[in-house]
């Protein structure tokens, strides 16, 4: 059998695919005001930003949005690339890491001349406004409160019969949990804790109760050795009695929520942040609820903080920044907006907003609304914006906790060598 | 011997190579059979888990879900915006098609020129051509990105379409050109004898001889541009424009809410075209060429 | 008038020879040139300007959202001096090379030879031992290969019959990059495919001929498959360990961009991403990129000199 292309047949072939290609060689060309947006998240949220879109659209039909989402890894690859080559979007999603970045590089515009004017934050949380300040200037409107928080599987407790942890627990009362949880030996060896030697924020919201910081105002780093030697001490502590995960199963958790230990029925409790317990409760089979990080005594404070979940941020180069200012303003002010929008991004900073949709939130959005609304003691002041290159800190603090909890190295070592590998990071140039 | 004892030394013979032969089906069967569950395992579990409710798919230890349930391939298929997945299926088919043409033509005229004809500077340009495919694309994306913004084709097809027309994909033409030295010069030597140009030796020689190769081209070229996600990711923005691999990855958001049954599900799916593709192009891979031009 | 006409003959004739020289040059290298356009047009119009636009900027700080700045030979410096990262993006790229490429390319051919002989159920066969491949680069795959390899996964569960425990692989420094080898000879399907279609170009009446001469199947495969293979064997030889070299996407997914745990799963791109794109150091990020090009370029430099000896073309 030989193969043969009948000539007609492939030519018609061709122009038909041709002709239907031709569709997506048009570029397309803009009538009105057409914003262009890019968040990242994925359809959950993609469905609930277009709905409020189309209100928008509904409210001003001048005006058109088109927006690209993208899942979080790929999203800052293809912003970059955008802004590089001169192509961002009006209206970007920013994250509190890189806003640093992206606002010192005029890649984002600062927005203090539309407030009062095309952007109104009358009855905005004050230390939300603050937490979008970049040098003094805004760069960012928050989309959403929300606070660092322990996942906690509340059935595993049960099982293992020891109280779920709440706003007043300790790392005492961790390692008495670990004890309880080996005792029982439920779930094939589930621990109680996941390990969080390698957690920033974590180690943030430790050493806040010790009245230290992660970075100064100055962008230098706000402690040294002798904390980073206790606290690798206190979680290989933890280690060696069995309390949290060991290292082989922490070294699983990757990043992404279903790679955490809750998700994947390695220990009873994560640390994550307040606004994902949705996304946790579906991928976890049993009922999840959350606390707060473990306080260091009794009645240790100031460790959370109230911090932006994301922004809103408008692109520097943007020839609609007036137009788009419009826009944020809409999406965290109105009413109709609001309870399609819900609290997916964040806990809505504007107070009225916030007693709008209170109402008609799930039981579990309900827990997390009361959760950031009444940290109580457990909040202090906001910290200064991270300095450049503090992600790579971040990234070094996970390889040093994994050489600590595999045994390559001593807590004595590894404590001043963090340190002086993380001023090195700082301290570089470009 | 009589006629006979040598008779029946032969039939033994033959029967002991039947046997021989049987066993050795029978081995290789159940090698085989035991390398393809290994192969299909991880696509019988992504199978599994398609069917699966979202809380049951990363704790559960069987293949077998508990409850058949093809929620995850109607809600993957909507996409829960306003185009659903027909659309991406378009999109990617549109792409790979033009870029097997673009490929199989630019590469197979590029590839004649470096294994057959004899021409300046043949050494460097087959160099350079190697070299392209040495460095990585993280350096050249931003640069290229501003270039075909310049020309104003982002958000179309144009990046990814038209490099395949221009012979971009060094792979296929070393590819091409190690298949093309393997065929014997004197055909070509006897063309030319006859009054053959050039293109004539490429197009009635060359193209038709290397049927095995062009087809792998065309399949490989197809898969690849199909599983592309990172161009589509960079040079398409309007959602109407994804491709199925570039809107696969907006099922998940490692920071919150994922939908994996859909992500599972519109995986399966997106795996059907290119299998089939593969499928109905491999008979030509088996038909290929037992005996050569030689006979012909 | 003679001399004049000889000399204006010996001018009109040098005019002659230039000429042709040039047209002679014309004549015998048009065809190579013109069948050369697409490429040639594709090369300049859209590859070299990016190709050397990014070896600029590997001297340069460049933060993507600036414009570069120019720092001289400083990224170069840092890469060979003061970057142990940079070390163990080397360790962990060639120790991955070393092992996935021969590995990989042993598997494709021991399949595709099986294959080739007939078999019932040829087609089936082949299709499944290239599906893996066709799963790309899907999120899928990080998934999969966790459940498969954590410390209570199936291939622990598996060893567990025959009684061996086994480590959490894919999460121990001293494993994890294993199962990123075991990953990439996983999905062997392409270089599979392109060995079967080299075998299937062998002309079938030179094993008739052998076997009429009274040639074993042994002998047949060394005498006549393996030399008529050598340029597939080379070609799948150079593409795999370039790809290699160049692995990105497996590490990506699995270790989500980490390359943990403790850098084992460090690729070198996956660095170099790292850099341009997590820490907005573009530069360097090129800087990199330039060097691995030419780790790249002399490996293969050195294999097509040693080709000589022993890949053997039908010319």
């Amino acid at each position: 059998m030989s193969f043969r292309i009948d000539r007609r047949r492939f030519l018609m072939g061709s122009s038909a695919v041709l002709a239907a290609g031709a569709a997506g060689f048009r570029p397309a060309f803009a009538d009105d005001t057409n914003l262009r947006q890019i968040f990242w998240g994925s359809k959950a949220r993609a469905d609930r930003t277009f709905q409020a879109n189309d209100l928008y659209t509904k409210a001003n039909p001048a005006t058109k949005i088109s927006g690209e989402f993208y899942a979080w890894n790929d999203y800052w690859p293809k912003l970059a690339t955008m802004t590089g080559g001169g192509n961002a979007p009006d209206i970007i999603q920013m994250d509190y890491r890189y806003i640093v970045e992206y606002a010192n590089r005029q890649a984002i515009a600062p927005l203090d001349s539309f407030v009062g004017k095309e952007l109104d934050l009358h009855d905005f949380d004050q230390d939300q406004i603050e937490g979008g300040k970049v040098g003094g200037k805004l760069f960012g409107i928050s989309l959403g409160a929300n606070s660092v928080a322990s996942i906690v599987n509340t059935k595993a407790f049960e099982e293992a019969g020891f109280p779920v942890p709440d706003n007043n627990s300790t790392y005492d009362d961790l390692m008495a949990a670990g004890e309880a949880f080996k005792k029982a030996n439920i779930r094939g060896g589930m621990k109680a804790f996941q390990d969080g030697s390698g957690v920033e924020p974590l180690l943030e919201n430790w050493l806040r109760q010790r009245g230290k910081a992660l970075y100064t105002a100055d962008g230098k780093l706000a402690f040294d050795g002798d904390d980073m030697v206790a606290w690798f001490k206190l979680w290989k502590g933890l280690r060696d009695a069995g309390a949290v995960v060991g290292p082989d199963d922490q070294a699983l958790d990757t990043g992404p929520l279903e790679s955490t230990m809750v998700a994947l029925g390695k220990a009873a409790v994560t640390f994550a942040n307040s606004n994902q317990l949705i996304a946790f409760q579906a991928i976890v089979k049993d009922p999840v609820t959350i606390a707060s990080f473990p306080r260091i005594a009794k009645g240790s404070k100031g460790g959370h903080y109230r911090k932006p979940s994301m922004f809103w941020s408008i692109a520097g180069a943007s020839k609609l920044q007036s137009d788009s200012a419009k826009y944020l303003s809409f999406f965290v002010n109105d009413k109709t907006a609001a309870p399609v929008i819900g609290i997916e991004r964040g806990i809505p900073c504007s107070a009225s907003v916030r007693d709008l949709i209170a109402p008609g939130l799930s039981p579990q959005d309900q827990i997390s609304l009361h959760f950031v609304s009444n940290l109580g003691d457990l909040i202090g002041p906001i910290p200064p914006s991270p300095p450049a290159n503090a992600g790579e800190v971040d990234t070094q603090l996970i390889t040093a906790s994994q050489e600590v909890a595999f045994g390559q190295k001593s807590p004595e070592d590894a404590g001043p060598e963090f340190v002086k590998t993380a001023s090195d990071i700082l301290s570089r140039k470009g | 011997m009589t006629s006979e004892t040598a008779g029946t030394i032969r039939a033994n013979e033959r029967a002991k190579k039947l046997v021989r032969r049987r066993i050795f089906s029978v081995v290789a069967h159940i090698v085989l059979i035991a390398a393809s569950i290994c192969m299909l395992y991880p696509l019988l579990w992504m199978l599994s888990a398609s069917f699966r409710p979202q809380d049951e798919i990363f704790n559960s230890n069987s293949l077998i879900p508990s409850s058949v349930n093809i929620a995850a391939y109607v809600r993957g298929w909507a996409s829960g915006l306003q185009i659903t997945f027909a659309t991406f299926f378009a999109n990617s088919f549109i792409i790979s098609i033009l870029s097997v043409i673009g490929n199989l033509a630019a590469c197979s005229l590029t590839a004649f020129a470096f294994a057959r004809l004899k021409f300046w500077g043949r050494g460097f340009w087959f160099a350079l051509m190697l070299g392209t495919l040495m460095l990585p694309y993280q350096v050249t994306l931003i640069p290229q990105y501003v270039l075909f913004r310049n020309l104003g084709w982002v958000n179309t097809f144009l990046p990814l379409v038209v490099p395949k027309f221009l012979a971009a994909d060094s792979f296929f033409i070393f590819l091409m050109v190690q298949f093309f030295r393997g065929i014997p010069r004197e055909l070509d030597e006897a063309a030319m004898i006859d009054g053959c140009s050039t293109f004539g030796i490429y197009w009635r020689i060359m193209l038709p001889l290397s049927l095995p190769v062009l087809v792998t081209a065309g399949i490989f070229t197809f898969i690849f541009t199909w599983d592309d996600f990172f161009a589509p990711l960079i040079y398409l923005n309007d959602m109407k424009n994804y491709t199925v691999t570039l809107a696969l990855r907006s099922f998940v958001d490692s920071s919150g809410e994922s939908d994996w049954g859909g992500l599972f599900a519109m995986s399966i799916l997106s795996l059907i075209p290119i299998f089939l593709f593969f499928l109905f192009f491999q008979r030509l891979l088996i038909e290929g060429i037992a005996t050569t031009g030689i006979k012909r | 008038m003679t001399v004049r006409s000889i000399d204006g003959g010996v001018a009109a004739a040098q005019g002659a020879a230039r000429a042709s020289a040039w047209s002679k040059f014309w004549h015998r290298n048009a065809a190579g040139y013109g069948f050369l356009t697409p490429w040639l047009i594709g090369f300049f119009g859209l590859t070299i300007g990016p190709a050397l636009i990014s070896l600029y900027l590997s001297f340069t700080d460049f933060n993507l959202l600036q414009a570069p700045t120019w720092v001289g030979d400083a990224n170069y410096l840092r890469i060979f001096t003061a970057d142990p990262k940079f070390l163990q993006a080397m360790r962990v790229t060639f120790f991955y090379v070393l092992f996935s490429v021969p590995l990989k390319l042993a598997f494709a051919l021991a399949v595709a030879m099986l294959l080739n002989r007939g078999l019932k159920g040829l087609p089936l066969y082949r299709a499944v031992f290239y599906l893996p491949s066709l799963l790309g680069a899907s999120v899928a795959i990080a998934v999969l290969w966790r459940q498969l390899f954590q410390g209570d996964g199936l291939i622990n569960r598996l060893l567990a019959t025959v009684g061996i425990e086994g480590p959490s692989w894919i999460s121990n420094p001293r494993y994890a990059l294993w199962t990123l080898v075991l990953l990439s000879i996983w999905q062997f399907g392409s270089p599979m495919i392109i060995f079967l279609a080299g075998l299937r170009q062998i002309p079938g009446d030179m094993y008739e001929a052998a076997a009429i001469d009274g040639a074993s199947k042994p002998r047949q495969f060394w005498s006549i498959t393996l030399p008529l293979l050598t340029p597939v064997v080379f070609f799948n030889a150079i593409i795999q360990t370039i790809d290699a070299f160049k692995s990105f996407t497996p590490a990506f997914i699995i270790s989500s961009g980490t390359g943990n745990p403790i850098n084992s799963t460090l690729f070198y791109t996956l660095y170099l991403y790292q850099e341009a794109f997590g820490f907005f150091r573009m530069g360097y990020a090129a800087a990199l990129a330039w060097i691995l090009l030419i780790i790249i370029a002399v490996f293969t430099g050195v294999s097509f000199l040693s080709s000589r000896y022993w890949v053997h073309y039908d010319e």
